[in-house]
């Protein structure tokens, strides 16, 4: 459980220069709607419908543990709040660092500006 | 005593891709419909999700999402001599179980068939003669030609979400796609998978000895899709847990996540699960079916469910299996060539061959269930010359690779040790080195290959089991040979550091897998002295019976069956509703 919470402290540690970094450049939520399109498969805009994965709705300020989804034991177990800047972190590598294990079946987004475009999206498109 | 129901309009037994089909398609007609499946429901979310989906041990090799053969299984011989044996464990073929059927666990392999395989009888006939054609061998003309199917191809790959690359776009032949096949009206709903390393040094050795690859079709979505029921699939993840599996990311082309759920959102649709059908009802005529009788696995009560139109949308085996039971259409005898109901069973067979090269990373475990590259120069070519083989068929030849799974995948070189340490050095050193070609070929009909009721053995509600007689006859062993000796010339161009002996099958045996694509027994055809069904797969002999699936195929290509089973279904469904319904009788 100790190297679990220690290794989390450095996630959010990375997650918080990966956010300074990435400010500079331009965030398009048009172009991040357009990458929405490979996870409306598993995860629904509207409040309490739950498909493969959970609602988005209400996503910024929510916990990884919230009671209205079956979520993995993992992301049971990290049970974080989700900020923007650690989206951008779990959707650079969605298996990497304290995330290891949870059951989202998805590889992740390597380009930063795509993550960049799409979070901007999901903070008009989550509320 | 069976309790009787309230009656319905229409009662469909299994709830797979055909029943899932006709269901949807029916439910638009606002009659009453009851749907039967023997297994239970599924979904995604509860199911199938990681990481409990990847249990290799549990969904391949104990076969979780199939067939339970403690309950019903088929007994099993090569020839009439023989005394069947029950089938104890799963082996050759994977029959599914459960709400999506196979639909779930299949790998996605989706096919045209193309029209000369529709009318094999008169293509062959014209081009070779009619002696051409050996006197065992029922050759049939399925009464469809492939223009009438085309719409309904179009329907099934759209539906499903199928990756692929045209090679004949109303008539003009596409560059990277397959140039044997048929014209077809527009292009895959999705563009063509990316293709794995063994592809690649496969289709540049067969461009070289100038054959014609291109990317196989197959219904895992290479991109986000959503169908033209607007059921949404996710885009492959390439994670090598398909064939076997269901799909975590809904990736692949599924009944669960397409037609299955629109059919139920119609509130005249009812599903029933573990509802096992045991026979379709007759009035005192015998010319009228009046329902079906089934057990509730659950409870063990006996129902009877009385319904104006009965659909059996099973597995093909279980579709013929039930025909048999209930006397729809006259038992066929092999000796005395009389009846229908059982003939024309076919399956099919093929070669292989390993190679290892030293060095090479093909990354197994990168795969999805349908993707590689595939050959038809030796099968849906029509100008292939069958008559310098003497052979009536052919063979597809492709370089896949569904999975590196650990259990399973284990490759090593001819000559290597079964155990200890020299096996395990092996198959570490080859896990990443290694790759194969397969040719999967057509099996033409036999006299003697069919389907009966077995004289000894019953499932578990006393009926008797199916019997199965099968083997390779002397048509499909010169094809298996040649299809080797092609791949052998691939392979060798290739040039690995090891090459396996280039493997015909020659018999059948039902203890390894195979492939899961057992056709006929309930064929289609013009005729109703040498077929039973209709060109609509309506019963010759009950009308308001109507089959679905492989077991109405009159022969089997090499190809995949799934693409015609979906296609035909939405083709019944069609001549139901706008035929059928309007002025129930015979559409032939």
């Amino acid at each position: 459980m100790q190297s679990t919470r220690s290794r989390l402290v450095m996630l959010l540690a990375i997650a918080g220069s990966m956010a300074a970094h990435s400010a500079t450049a331009a965030e398009d939520p048009v172009k991040g709607k357009t990458q929405f399109e490979q996870c409306v498969t598993c995860h629904s805009l509207a409040a309490g419908d739950n498909g493969v994965g959970p609602t988005l709705h209400g996503l910024f300020g929510r916990k990884s543990s919230a009671e209205e989804f079956n979520y993995s034991p993992a992301m049971r177990r990290v049970n974080v709040t989700w900020t923007p800047e650690l989206l951008d972190t779990y959707l650079a590598d969605p298996q990497g660092g304290a995330f290891r294990g949870n059951r989202m079946p998805f590889s992740g987004l390597p380009d930063a500006q795509a993550r960049a475009d799409l979070i901007a999206y999901l903070k008009q498109a989550t509320k | 005593m069976a309790t009787k129901l309230p009656p319905v309009d229409i009662l469909i037994v299994g709830m797979g891709w055909t029943g899932g089909i006709l269901a949807k398609e029916l439910a638009q007609t606002g009659l009453k419909i009851a749907v039967l499946e023997r297994g239970g429901n599924r979904s995604t979310q509860n199911d199938f999700g990681v990481p409990l989906i990847r249990d290799e041990l549990r969904f391949s090799q104990r076969h979780d999402l199939m067939m339970d053969v403690s309950r019903e299984t088929y007994t099993i011989r090569n020839k009439p001599s023989e005394t069947a044996l029950p089938m104890r464990r799963l082996g050759s073929f994977l029959p599914g179980e459960g709400v999506g059927g196979a639909g779930v666990h299949w790998n996605g392999v989706t096919w045209r068939w193309p029209d000369h395989e529709l009318r094999i009888r008169t293509r062959y006939e014209e081009r070779y003669g009619k002696n051409f054609i050996p006197a065992d061998m029922p050759l049939q003309d399925w009464g469809i030609t492939g223009a009438e199917i085309e719409p309904y191809y179009d329907k099934f790959e759209y539906t499903a979400g199928v990756s692929g690359k045209a090679g004949n776009l109303k008539g003009q032949i596409q560059p990277g796609g397959n140039p044997f096949e048929d014209p077809r009206a527009r292009d895959y709903p999705n563009p063509a998978l990316n293709q794995n390393y063994a592809s690649k040094l496969f289709s540049k050795a067969a461009t070289e000895l100038g054959f014609h690859p291109y990317p196989r079709p197959t219904a895992n979505a290479s991109q986000p899709y959503t169908n033209p029921d607007g059921m949404k699939l996710g885009q492959c993840q390439y994670c090598g847990f398909c064939e076997r599996f269901g799909c975590e990311a809904n990736a692949k082309g599924s009944p669960h996540i397409t037609v299955i759920p629109v059919a139920l959102r119609n509130p005249n649709v009812e599903l029933r699960t573990h509802c096992w059908a045991t026979k379709v009802l007759k009035d005192s005529t015998g010319k009228k079916a009046t329902g079906v009788a089934y057990v509730n696995m659950l409870t063990g009560e006996e129902l009877e469910q009385p319904a104006e139109l009965v659909i059996l949308s099973a597995y093909g085996l279980s579709n013929v299996h039930l025909m048999l039971l209930s006397g729809i259409g006259k038992p066929y005898d092999a000796d005395a060539q009389t009846g229908v109901i059982g003939k024309n069973y076919a399956y099919q067979g093929g070669s292989n061959v390993a190679m290892f090269f030293e060095g090479a990373n093909f990354n197994p475990f990168i795969a999805t269930g349908g993707w590689g590259a595939s050959i038809d120069d030796f099968h849906t070519n029509w100008d292939f010359d069958r008559g310098k083989q003497g052979y009536i068929g052919g063979s597809y030849i492709s370089v896949g690779g569904s999975h590196g799974r650990p259990i399973t995948y284990r490759p090593v070189p001819p000559g290597t040790p079964p155990w200890g340490s020299a096996w395990k050095r092996a198959t570490a050193k080859w896990y990443q080195g290694s790759m194969a070609i397969g040719a999967s070929g057509m099996v033409l009909p036999n006299r003697y290959n069919a389907l009966d009721l077995d004289p000894t053995y019953k499932n578990r509600f006393g009926q008797p089991l199916m019997r199965m007689t099968f083997d390779f006859k002397e048509n499909e062993q010169k094809m298996n040979r040649h299809s080797a000796e092609v791949i052998g010339r691939i392979a060798r161009a290739m040039n690995p550091t090891i090459m396996g002996t280039p493997t015909p099958r020659l018999t059948w045996n039902v203890v390894p897998y195979q492939s899961t694509h057992n056709t006929g027994g309930a064929i289609m055809g013009a005729d109703p002295g040498n077929s039973a069904l209709n060109k609509y797969l309506q019963s010759w002999d009950v009308p308001n019976v109507f089959v679905t699936g492989a077991s109405a195929f009159p022969h089997n290509s090499g190809y995949n069956p799934t693409g015609p089973v979906g296609a035909l279904a939405f083709w019944m469904a069609d001549a139901i509703r706008e035929k059928y319904l309007k002025n129930p009788r015979p559409l032939v």
